[in-house]
């Protein structure tokens, strides 16, 4: 009994890791834009697919030179996207640049299917493979998950603390004229972060390969359940984003003792509902993001 | 003036025998199903006006309004033998119902926000009509619905539901532009415009947002049971946050705020993907770049092309037939 509750446990960390990525991604693109990029479901799939389909099936590269290759693909494509959806739209009200992003995702998963063909595939030997801890059974997937998410957690956080571009992204965040008037390029700035964004989402996309079939709805419930993340944990606040992760993939695989499994994906969601309700501001949230 | 005034009369008139005499031309069995679809997108869209584009609150939950519409009115029908009309009322008061329980959130939360919590909404709903296999058949869906029966016709056929649903869109068209220009429609939208300014004026904040929310739901519940009586069978696995997104993509082209707007966007949506159809398997493709294309380069929409705010497109003369004098003083930038 104890056993299969510390493994529900350990599993749900690391999908909760996942959640807390995908927050943590669409986090950089709130606090330096205002704006939620409704497209990151598809670039996580995005990624997946460059990744498995061009870089390991078509040109059977080593796993290692094609995470980066992908990273750097991914970047670039970030980039495009900001300056053609995200700075042209941001001035405008909210509802213009949702529906630019939105509709991006169409063309993303339209131009997925067509270059990769719509039939789902898997990489079988990637992350492959389970760990014994005790009488526990881990899969190799889970552990690099919690990994990656612990090394990119501190390395982001140290980023933002300490080099140049990190200051001004956060300068960027809290005011977009001061830090226009400090010689901060707001645009190019805004470029940076939401190519830094997609490669976050190229990450996640990598790492839930083991986990899923690569097909074009691989990101959708991570993609919603990771709002509820931020939702859960602070909205527009790293570390809140991570919490609120973490806790929604242990409630969620938790709730399958009690409940059918059939409703596991709708806990996320009643946890969201709910603390919109009675705690918008999320649980480590500072409450300053919550009229906007 | 006098001339402007015919004219409009005139192509009105046009218009009008065309749509009457569009099912009788093409007798295309799924061109007719097509002309259907038209009419109940047109009046998702113009409820979701409401919310979205009047009051300004970004609503991703249609999907799950329209899916409460349909399965309430056909569950009811069938597990307790009713007449079909009964259903529609019960899908009106579903509407009803979901209007003041979504309403609420919109008062303590707002823009992104309460966008995430209808798209929660929506979610709870698909997955919950999935998996209650016992009620609601699960993702094998409902299939023989029953269709309904008004004055001895039974409107069984695309062709006869095209007539019942020309006449509803048009009779909802007619009210929704007139709670555009009401009491209502100028405090929804001055709530969009200056929610300080609004509350200063002494006006209820939160009874209006549940109010147009309200609205918004019983359009797409009745809609939702019209498309139940359109297919004869329905299944959750529609309802996702595609369909939703569809709608706000009619209510972005056409242009926010404008009854007018809805409806040309409603017919654009549903009409130009079937129109690029001869590309084969890039339609969708072309369709969703066209889209991107027009959020990108034209967000008010293909109706700011007619209001006269871009003055040298040779369209603009279009506009002065079409569009209702205090639309184009009213200012469009939302």
């Amino acid at each position: 009994m104890i056993g299969s509750v510390l493994q529900l446990l350990i599993s749900g960390i690391a999908m909760g890791c996942i959640y807390g990525l995908v927050g943590i991604e669409y986090t950089l693109v709130w606090n330096s834009t205002g704006l939620i990029n409704f497209a990151h479901d598809k670039l996580i799939m995005l990624g997946a697919y460059v990744f498995a389909g061009t870089f390991i099936v078509k040109m059977g590269v080593n796993p290692i030179i094609g995470v980066l290759a992908t990273l750097i693909v991914m970047f670039l494509f970030g980039s495009a996207v900001a300056i053609g959806i995200f700075n042209p739209l941001r001035n405008k009200p909210t509802i213009f640049a949702v529906m630019g992003t939105v509709l991006l995702g169409r063309v993303i998963s339209e131009a997925v299917r067509l270059i990769w063909g719509p039939t789902p595939f898997t990489l079988p030997t990637f992350l492959h493979g389970i760990v014994h801890i005790g009488n526990i059974v881990v899969a190799t997937a889970n552990i690099w998950i919690i990994v990656v998410s612990a090394v990119l957690v501190i390395g982001l956080t140290i980023f933002f603390r300490t080099t140049r571009t990190g200051k001004a992204m956060r300068c960027v965040q809290h005011n977009k004229t001061a830090a226009a008037l400090m010689g901060i390029d707001v645009t190019r700035n805004i470029i940076f972060t939401i190519g830094l964004s997609a490669m976050v989402c190229t990450l996640i996309g990598i790492m839930v390969i083991p986990l899923f079939t690569i097909d074009g709805t691989i990101g959708s419930m991570i993609g919603l359940k990771g709002f509820a993340s931020g939702l859960v944990g602070g909205f527009g606040y790293l570390p809140g984003t991570v919490v609120g992760g973490i806790i929604i993939g242990i409630v969620e695989n938790m709730s399958t003792i009690i409940i059918p499994a059939t409703y596991k994906d709708v806990v996320a969601f009643i946890l969201m509902v709910s603390f919109l309700l009675i705690e918008p501001s999320g649980l480590l949230g500072h409450g300053k993001n919550q009229s906007r | 003036m006098d001339m402007k005034k015919t004219t409009r009369i005139v192509l009105l008139g046009i218009l009008s025998v065309g749509l009457l005499i569009l099912p009788i031309i093409d007798k295309n069995g799924y061109r007719q199903l097509l002309f259907d679809q038209v009419f109940i997108n047109m009046i998702v869209v113009m409820g979701l006006n409401f919310i979205s584009g009047l009051t300004g609150q970004m609503n991703l939950g249609t999907a799950g309004i329209i899916g409460c519409g349909a399965y309430a009115s056909t569950l009811l029908c069938m597990k307790l033998n009713l007449p079909v009309a009964v259903g529609f009322l019960a899908a009106i008061l579903m509407g009803f119902i979901i209007g003041q329980c979504l309403g609420y959130p919109s008062l303590r939360v707002s823009g992104v926000y309460l966008s995430l919590t209808t798209i929660g909404f929506s979610e709870i709903t698909r997955l919950v009509l999935t998996n209650w296999i016992g009620f609601t058949g699960g993702s094998a869906g409902v299939p023989n619905i029953p269709r309904l029966q008004l004055f001895g016709i039974t409107f069984d056929s695309a062709f006869k539901n095209y007539y019942l649903y020309l006449v509803l869109a048009v009779l909802l068209a007619i009210f929704a532009s007139r709670v555009v220009y009401s009491k209502w429609g100028r405090a929804f939208k001055a709530i969009r415009d200056n929610i300080e300014a609004v509350s200063a004026c002494g006006i209820d904040i939160a009874k209006l947002k549940i109010l147009a929310f309200t609205l918004a739901a019983m359009y797409g519940c009745f809609a939702g049971a019209l498309y139940a009586n359109m297919v004869g069978y329905i299944n959750p696995t529609t309802f996702n946050l595609d369909l939703s997104i569809n709608y706000l993509v009619m209510l972005m082209l056409g242009g926010i705020g404008s009854v007018a707007g809805n409806i040309i966007g409603a017919v654009t949506v549903t009409l130009l993907p079937e129109f690029l159809r001869f590309m084969q398997n890039y339609y969708w493709l072309v369709f969703s770049i066209i889209a991107l294309l027009f959020a990108v380069f034209l967000p008010n929409g293909i109706v700011s092309l007619f209001t006269g705010k871009d003055k040298k497109a040779p369209w603009g003369v279009l506009g002065k037939f079409w569009i209702p004098k205090r639309e184009k003083e009213g200012k469009t930038e939302p």
